[in-house]
């Protein structure tokens, strides 16, 4: 994400990995929380900066929801990244959480799942960014 | 004439644009600013091809489709040329119909991976310079969520039952005070006088 930001020319909003860890940590449902302001431009920024990962990480997520398209006849992918994902919730969520629970249940997280990473496929294209800023505006 | 044609392509699909300048407009001999016919072609689906409106029809849907998806809505989206529309088993269940008599309408399934290429190639043609299609027209106009907007399905599950429970509640409270007037009547109507050992009681 650091070397991103750099690409982007945003090192004004985020000089460092910490500043990026901290804004991070803002998540509610995370096991350390830590509440920091988020002015417009560093909302901005993370807009910008999960676009352009998006786009870099494209191939995988299009592999992903194809797995999930096609489950009966591939259903590998998607089971590994479903199981990788809740590993890591798991690991870096607050799990007394409701919302968490959902989150790592292998019936209830699929469609959550499934619209992340459409969210992600439709971010990743060169309107990506204005897309997700459009649906932000529009919540 | 000089004729113009400009791919783009994302994973299984290609999106063909045909077309010619518009000398009127100053346009290069490399620009498409009238588009003669377009083709969309998606890995093991028939090929759609059609004119300017059809195209304008197509992106508009799926540009609307990609922001109802982005914001968890479920909207139906039908026009005269498309029907576009999520099925229970996670799949877009596409309608394209033709200007043509007498030809049925093409019936397509995809699922969100071609979706999102499409999606992909119409941005690809947005950002393309050279070809001069406005877009401004295209983009969805979803109305946001304002203070008026309430989905009816939440609406009954959430307001209903406490409004009826209020009203058994009321019911229940009107039925208890009638009684209790009508024993207070009952009491006024009967006084007691005492006095020392003589008790008198007088009905009214």
């Amino acid at each position: 994400m650091f070397a991103i930001s750099n690409k982007l020319n945003l090192q004004h909003l985020f000089p460092s990995k910490v500043s990026i860890w901290k804004l991070r940590s803002n998540n509610p449902m995370r096991k350390s929380q830590n509440f920091t302001n988020i002015n417009i431009e560093q909302f901005d920024g993370l807009i910008k900066i999960t676009s352009e990962m998006s786009k870099y990480l494209y191939p995988y997520i299009r592999a992903i929801v194809s797995s999930k398209d096609n489950y009966l006849n591939k259903p590998e992918l998607w089971n590994d990244f479903q199981t990788r994902f809740i590993d890591l919730i798991e690991e870096r969520f607050n799990t007394e959480s409701i919302i968490v629970k959902n989150l790592i249940n292998y019936d209830f997280n699929k469609d959550y799942i499934t619209r992340i990473l459409l969210t992600l496929s439709l971010a990743s294209s060169e309107e990506g960014y204005n897309r997700l800023r459009f649906v932000f505006a529009n919540l | 004439m000089l004729h113009n044609k400009y791919s783009f392509n994302q994973s299984s699909t290609e999106l063909v644009i045909f077309g010619l300048p518009d000398y009127s407009n100053n346009d290069n001999n490399d620009n498409i600013s009238i588009v003669s016919s377009w083709k969309l072609s998606i890995i093991n689906k028939p090929e759609i091809e059609g004119s300017i409106d059809h195209l304008k029809s197509v992106i508009k849907a799926f540009y609307k489709c990609a922001a109802l998806a982005l914001l968890d809505r479920e909207e139906k989206i039908e026009s005269e040329l498309i029907d576009l529309n999520l099925d229970e088993s996670g799949s877009y269940r596409i309608t394209l119909k033709s200007t043509k008599p007498n030809v049925k309408p093409l019936k397509l399934k995809i699922g969100y991976a071609e979706f999102s290429d499409i999606i992909n190639c119409f941005d690809q043609l947005k950002n393309f310079n050279k070809i001069k299609i406005d877009f401004n027209e295209l983009l969805p106009k979803i109305q946001k969520k304002s203070f008026l907007y309430f989905d009816k399905n939440k609406f009954s599950n959430t307001i209903i039952p406490p409004l009826l429970a209020l009203f058994t509640i009321s019911i229940f409270a009107f039925i208890s005070i009638y009684f209790f007037e009508n024993k207070s009547n009952r009491n006024k109507n009967i006084s007691m006088i005492s006095n020392n050992s003589n008790i008198v009681i007088k009905i009214k």
